[in-house]
């Protein structure tokens, strides 16, 4: 994995690569690193069941899906992002976490040589967000950290108030 | 850039933040750059409008115009690259500015005004500037956002 550099300067090109997928949501394009993705699927293709969340506590998560015996929090790239609402027609299912990012398209694969650090002036959310910035095409583009689309917090949070869901969800497809 | 320099007296860079025409201390600038692609991304900071890269560097864009102002900066094409003192550490930022900015020596008089972030004026062919103190300007402007409105919300 692509080792974050400062932001003052770019290392040379002597480095390791990452390979990356671009999505985008609305008119902001993001980098995520291909690693941390299971499979990228239409949103008419994604087969499985969808459970509606009987307590919806984030606005970004309404759904569990059910797919090949795992089931997934369906977050939406928009509300997490804090974008306007936009027209998600492709999943990223990722791979170390049990989310399904709902995003408006892929452009590209790509090969990251860089990876620079957020300069220390941001300080909020994108700070959870992301891993860091990185520069592809001489276009600056955000990396996305798999992990942030949904923090331990917020998981508990949500398995706090629709106990045990995620496990019934996948125990039921496993009996089916 | 106009310079008027001087060894014995400070040396002041004089801007404009939208229609204000205010002045940094020399010591905080490093330079003027003009029309850089801006690269924005979706973030929750307040003041910061994107990032440019100059030299290998990512720099922040960082609008002092809500707190200078009380609104943004129009769009522009030239950035005022200065250092910030973080906690830590120092970083480049990049300040939209519009038109020309000048480099003077001048002496420094005390303020009278209530903002806070103004520490003092110049004085150039009868006209009052005054000197901002960067963190200052900055907090100012963070203060004018501390409820933001998403688009989300904006739009819901």
């Amino acid at each position: 994995m692509t080792q974050p550099a400062s932001s003052d300067r770019m290392p040379r090109d002597n480095r390791r690569r990452e390979q990356v997928a671009v999505f985008s949501i609305a008119q902001y394009s993001f980098a995520i690193s291909s690693a941390s993705i299971q499979e990228i699927r239409s949103t008419d293709s994604l087969g499985g069941t969808v459970v509606e969340l009987d307590r919806p506590v984030l606005r970004k998560v309404r759904h569990i899906v059910e797919r090949d015996a795992r089931s997934y929090y369906v977050v939406s790239g928009y509300e997490h992002f804090h974008l306007p609402p936009s027209r998600p027609t492709t999943v990223l299912i990722l791979r170390n976490a049990p989310v399904a990012v709902l995003v408006d398209r892929i452009e590209e694969m790509a090969e990251m040589r860089v990876l620079l650090a957020l300069p220390q002036s941001f300080r909020g959310e994108e700070r959870i967000w992301y891993r860091g910035l990185t520069v592809l095409e001489r276009k600056v583009l955000p990396v996305v950290d798999p992990l942030g689309f949904l923090t331990t917090g917020e998981r508990q949070q949500l398995e706090e108030q629709n106990p045990g869901l995620l496990l019934t969800a996948a125990v039921s497809r496993h009996e089916r | 850039m106009t310079a008027e320099t001087s060894t014995l007296v400070p040396s002041f860079v004089v801007f404009h933040v939208g229609t204000r025409r205010v002045a940094l201390s020399r010591d905080w600038v490093s330079e003027l750059i003009a029309s850089p692609l801006l690269f924005s991304f979706p973030h929750t900071t307040p003041l910061i409008t994107g990032v440019v890269l100059r030299r290998g560097r990512i720099v922040p864009v960082l609008d002092l115009g809500p707190g200078v102002l009380g609104a943004p900066s129009p769009a522009t094409r030239f950035f005022l690259v200065v250092e910030r003192h973080l906690s830590n550490s120092s970083e480049r930022c990049a300040i939209p500015v519009q038109g020309e900015c000048e480099l003077l020596a001048g002496i420094m008089l005390p303020s009278m005004r209530q903002e806070e972030f103004v520490t003092g004026y110049l004085e150039l062919n009868e006209e009052q500037i005054d000197v901002l103190d960067l963190e200052k300007a900055i907090a100012a402007g963070v203060r004018s956002h501390e409820e933001p409105i998403h688009g989300t919300e904006a739009l819901s």
